[in-house]
């Protein structure tokens, strides 16, 4: 949380025609705080709380961004997004391209997705391979603090219009940050971790629990290759496609429901590609269920993938058993 | 009411058929269509199905009974059933449960040693099946006893082969394995789930010993046939000839061949045997040449255990036993029965044995045990002339020995003055992974002076 | 819901005496359900987040018993109070808010999407602004269904700042639909102030932008509640429409657990504590403060048998996850 709040701030240091609008940003700090101390810094004029309309957000961006500006839009909860959905589908996205390429829109689109707070099915949702599907749009998915900081200000500084999917439980991680400005390329996937039985893709809050994960199953013997994408678009393609001819497996885990979501996707990125010579198994997915976010906590826990069962499906798929 | 079995007639001419085994006995349930017994005509083994369900009783003829065509054999009785007291001679219009005639006449049973070294066996129902649906019996997996392929193999290979359009399960990474290796991935079991085939399946047979169904003996002369050429005749590849091919081209590929050479004046040898046949008792065998020679060579292996052995993938296995087996030529191909415990026997006893065994060879009366668990062969072509010549080790042993004709030579003697002796060139393939050259040597060394000291041997 | 006894004393000229008590009754039980869920909250024994009416009382008091038990009500995301006055059943209620099977949405729905459709209750809102344009359908189906039904829609000042509160608006008020446009002013949206996010003085001066009846009420008043409510009713029963009825209110806590309050003093707050809802209602029926002690006590026992029954209640089983979501 505090390394995209640095990022903000750097960036809004070094550029003026970088603000922040959305809701309860400003005194209230953002309903997660990501935001809190900006308007401090920073006043009211570039650190816009507006009225509750989501619709409006994603249009003011859209607006400052094609005239000039670079706002950063904060979407409180991504399951609201739902109603800026024309804004940022029919308009942000299309419009460099509607207009012969001539136009900028340079905005970052933040948004707070994800389960495990007991938020329910309306506030809990994972939607970022909605974006994916629209031409037009970048979708960057951080996974640690160094990454959201690096990513958010490649994404500040890119030209074109970007959904910003942070994950609610992450905010609360710790890791290291560099204190100057810094940038993680976009559409840069990056081998968190390096094995030779298994090759384990995993986006957002799914990239740690795949890290607990392959802890424990180097204890077992088992060596799983974790690759966290970064930029779900554009897509570094490479790193993937060579992890799966060594490993001759893939795994695939995210917390989006399983229909539809990024990972059938990635699947047919590994099998559209030289690695599917080289694979030893099926292709496995392991994410949501096919349901809404329940709010009874256990069965919110069953409805996404944990730690155990990325050990166990795993495991499962390095044994030969799918 | 039981259900009779009749001795089936399977041939326009046939009137009677031998009994050669029963596969079911009295009291064993049995399904329509198992094979109960094993029936030989003229020179074809043939099975005879349960008409019925049910369990087998009142079995009337034993193993070696010939039996006219369309008696009652046996019956199939069901639950609280009895054999009819009555023993009348079945209705003509009877016929048994076979309901194709065989297309060759190469289904031998029992199965012709050189299968059942490689593990195959196939009963003759199957075999006869697989003919006829041109199923190549290297892709079907035996379920029978000590994997013999059944009839129900092959019918559910056949079942399999019209549900996935004899589709291979198999990874990608099998497949391009698979590829590079010019592997058949149908001859390949999957560990994995369903039968899959992995990567690793691959990896291991191709490491592995093969199992002889690797080698397709079809794939490896399978140019087409020269349509500027006027047929002769087709023989086709089924039975013993397809296990020979088999194997032979599998041991030539899988075995290095070593070969090496030695003349042994064989002429106290063949003095010894003149002496015994003189001397012999009326009704006892004569000694053979092929008797003296298994009794020097089983006294050669047990010099040379290095030599009466098999190679595996992971070890070199030497056995204690030493059983000798002796190629004997068919009309339609070559067995190679074997003097069991040669070493633990005289030669009168070893010539008894080598008669008896060509005899039941030449006249298909083989048992199975008379075939099985040979460790060393002696293949002997002197009978048709030839001098010299060098053999295929028959798999899984580890050494084969060719044996030529008896020659007169002139050699020196102690004073340089030329000597008429009677000489056989004796010629030694051996698996160069088991043993080098000079162990090789050692082996032909030993059986030379073997042979020439004989007469100590054998006392 | 509006019948009496002829000889009954009628409070405020409309709401009869016993019924009145009985409101007074469920506004102390809304404030004891919500004192209580904080606490369970504080205690880690819920999960999730919950937002408390407390202040509001009685613009829930005023409403629903104003209507039928055949209408229809779409309630909001702070809606503990006009689930309870709709008729909710505590246990069940609490049940929900603890995640239990035996709860009203088998603990999948929590306190955010609580919802009793054989009662007619359309469920609580996640989305601000979400059940607006649903409304217009409901009330689209009754005209179709040619009942004489209403449907009270409940939201907040946020809320009308969405664009579906304005296409709702419109097509309730052009299609004459029998809507009731419950506005629940409690001054802010979440930190947003009503006077920063509003040019206008007043939400019911949107009323006339569509062409509808608007007014703005004391939302702290149950009689004018029940007043105003009851009178859009009768307006949209008859076939002349939908209303807007702008409740000004205070919200006393903060919009969620994670709420900080920096965006208001304390002494605002006080302020409005001073105008609460439930002294003022039991001023106006005549209540002592021993009799507000009984009530009180009543209210707390009510709500540990609740506690008790939902605690008792098993928890969903894992291997059912799945069902619910298709028909």
């Amino acid at each position: 949380m505090e390394a995209l709040r640095e990022g903000m701030r750097q960036a809004m240091q070094q550029d003026e025609r970088v603000f922040v609008i959305g809701e309860d940003i400003g005194v209230y700090g953002g309903a997660f705080g990501v935001t809190a101390g900006l308007i401090d810094e920073f006043g009211p004029k570039r650190i816009i709380d507006t009225p509750i309309s989501e619709a409006g957000i994603a249009g003011a961006v859209i607006g400052a961004a094609i005239t000039g500006m670079r706002p950063i839009g904060e979407i409180q909860f991504s399951d609201f997004v739902v109603i800026s959905m024309e804004q940022l589908v029919m308009q942000g996205a299309k419009m460099r391209f509607m207009f012969g390429g001539k136009a900028d829109v340079p905005f970052v689109m933040r948004l707070a997705g994800g389960s495990g707070t007991g938020a329910a099915a309306q506030h809990s949702e994972s939607l970022e391979n909605w974006f994916v599907h629209v031409p037009g749009l970048k979708v960057v998915m951080p996974s640690s603090p160094y990454d959201a900081k690096g990513l958010l200000l490649a994404a500040i500084q890119d030209n074109n219009p970007i959904m910003f999917f942070e994950h609610k439980l992450l905010y609360k991680t710790k890791g290291p940050v560099p204190e100057e400005m810094y940038t993680i390329p976009l559409g840069q996937s990056h081998v968190v971790r390096e094995g030779k039985d298994l090759t384990l893709i995993a986006t957002s809050i799914m990239v740690s629990r795949a890290q607990q994960a392959a802890e424990q199953l180097a204890e077992e013997g088992i060596e799983i290759e974790i690759i966290d994408p970064r930029t779900l678009k554009p897509l570094d393609e490479k790193p993937i496609v060579d992890s799966v001819i060594k490993t001759g497996k893939a795994l695939i885990v995210h917390e989006a429901v399983k229909t539809g979501g990024f990972g059938g996707e990635l699947a047919a990125v590994i099998m559209e590609s030289e690695a599917f010579a080289y694979l030893d198994a099926p292709v496995r997915r392991l994410a949501g269920l096919d349901m809404p976010i329940p709010y009874n906590r256990n069965l919110e826990y069953h409805a996404v993938p944990q730690v155990e069962n990325i050990v166990e499906e795993a495991r499962k798929l390095v044994k030969g058993q799918y | 009411m039981a259900k009779e079995i009749i001795m089936p007639k399977f041939g326009f001419t046939q009137e009677e058929s031998e009994i050669l085994e029963w596969l079911k006995q009295n009291g064993d349930k049995v399904e329509k269509g198992d094979p109960i017994a094993v029936v030989s005509t003229d020179k074809v083994s043939m099975e005879v199905e349960a008409p019925e369900s049910g369990i087998l009783d009142g079995i009337r003829y034993k193993v070696g009974d010939t039996v006219p065509v369309t008696q009652i054999i046996a019956y199939v009785l069901q639950p609280g059933e009895k054999i009819p007291e009555s023993d009348s001679t079945p209705a003509a219009a009877h016929t048994a449960e076979i309901t194709t005639e065989p297309k060759t006449e190469t289904a031998q049973k029992p199965a012709p040693s050189l299968e059942r070294a490689a593990g195959v066996s196939i009963s003759p129902v199957a075999q006869r099946l697989a003919d006829d649906k041109q199923v190549d019996l290297n892709l079907v997996r035996g379920s029978g006893k000590d994997g013999q392929i059944t009839r129900k193999d092959v019918e559910d290979y056949l079942a399999n082969q019209e549900k996935t359009g004899g589709k291979v399960k198999a990874t990608p990474a099998a497949r391009r394995i698979a590829g590079e290796k010019q592997i058949d991935l149908r001859t390949i079991t999957g560990s994995g789930p369903t039968g899959r085939i992995q990567a690793a399946d691959v990896v291991s047979a191709r490491t592995a010993e093969a199992p002889a169904a690797q080698v397709k003996p079809a794939a490896a002369g399978s140019q087409a046939v020269n349509p500027a050429l006027k047929v002769l005749k087709e023989i086709p590849l089924v039975g013993m000839r397809r296990t020979i091919a088999q194997n032979m081209q599998r041991s030539m590929q899988e075995a290095p061949h070593m070969f090496l050479q030695v003349d042994v004046e064989m002429d106290a040898a063949e003095g010894l045997r003149k002496l015994a046949n003189e001397n012999k008792m009326e009704n006892s065998p004569k000694v053979s040449v092929t008797a003296l020679i298994v009794k020097a060579v089983a006294q050669a292996l047990k010099q040379n255990p290095i030599v009466n052995s098999q190679f595996t993938s992971e070890k070199i296995v030497l056995y204690e036993d030493i059983n000798v087996g002796v190629a004997t030529a068919l009309d339609n191909g070559l067995i190679v029965p074997v003097i069991h415990n040669a070493d633990r026997k005289d030669l009168k006893q070893i010539s008894l044995e080598v008669s008896d065994l060509a005899l039941r060879a030449r006249n298909n009366k083989l048992q199975p045990d008379d075939l099985a668990n040979g460790t060393f062969t002696i293949s002997n072509l002197g009978m048709f002339g030839i001098d010299r010549f060098t053999a295929i080790i028959n798999p899984p042993q580890a050494a084969i020995l060719a044996v030529g004709k008896m020659n007169q030579v002139f050699v020196p003697d102690e004073n340089g003055q030329p000597v008429l002796r009677s000489v056989v060139s004796f010629s030694l393939s051996a698996d160069h992974r088991v043993m080098d050259g000079s162990q090789a040597a050692k082996f032909l060394t030993d059986l030379k002076n073997n042979l020439i000291n004989l007469g100590e041997i054998v006392k | 819901m509006a019948g009496n006894s002829k000889n009954e004393k009628l409070i405020g000229g409309i709401l009869p005496e016993s019924k009145a008590r009985d409101l007074l009754y469920k506004m102390v039980l809304t404030r004891t359900f919500e004192e209580n869920a904080e606490e369970m909250y504080a205690l880690g024994k819920v999960h999730g987040t919950m937002h408390l009416s407390i202040g509001q009382e009685a613009i829930a008091a005023g409403s629903s018993p104003a209507l039928k038990k055949s209408d229809y009500l779409l309630n909001t995301h702070r809606g503990h109070g006009h689930f309870l006055m709709w008729g909710g059943d505590l246990n069940r209620m609490m049940a929900e808010f603890m995640g239990k099977e035996a709860g009203y949405c088998r603990g999948r729905g929590g306190s955010m999407h609580i919802a009793d459709v054989e009662s007619n209750n359309l469920g609580a809102q996640g989305i601000v602004a979400g059940n607006l344009p649903i409304s217009v359908g409901v009330g689209l189906s009754i005209q179709m269904r040619k009942t004489d039904q209403v449907v009270l829609t409940l939201f907040g000042d946020g809320a009308s700042n969405e664009g579906a509160f304005h296409e709702s608006l419109n097509m309730a008020a052009i299609w004459d639909l029998p809507v009731i446009y419950l506005c629940e002013n409690n001054q802010y949206a979440m930190s947003m102030a009503f006077e920063r996010a509003f040019r206008i003085e007043q939400v019911s001066e949107r009323a006339a932008a569509y062409g509808m009846v608007g007014l703005t009420i004391d939302g702290n008043d149950v009689i004018a509640v029940y007043k105003a409510v009851s009178e859009a009713a009768e307006r949209a029963r008859k076939g002349n429409g939908p209303t807007l009825i702008e409740a000004v209110t205070y919200r006393w806590r903060g919009h969620s657990k994670s709420d900080r309050q920096l965006y208001r003093t304390r002494e605002e707050v006080k302020e409005w504590m001073e105008k609460d809802p439930i002294q003022r209602f039991a001023k106006v029926l005549g209540v002592n403060e021993a009799q507000m002690k009984e009530i009180q006590a009543q209210a707390k026992e009510d709500i540990r048998k609740a506690v008790e029954f939902a605690e008792a209640s098993p928890e969903p089983d894992v291997s059912t996850i799945l069902e619910g979501i298709y028909a």
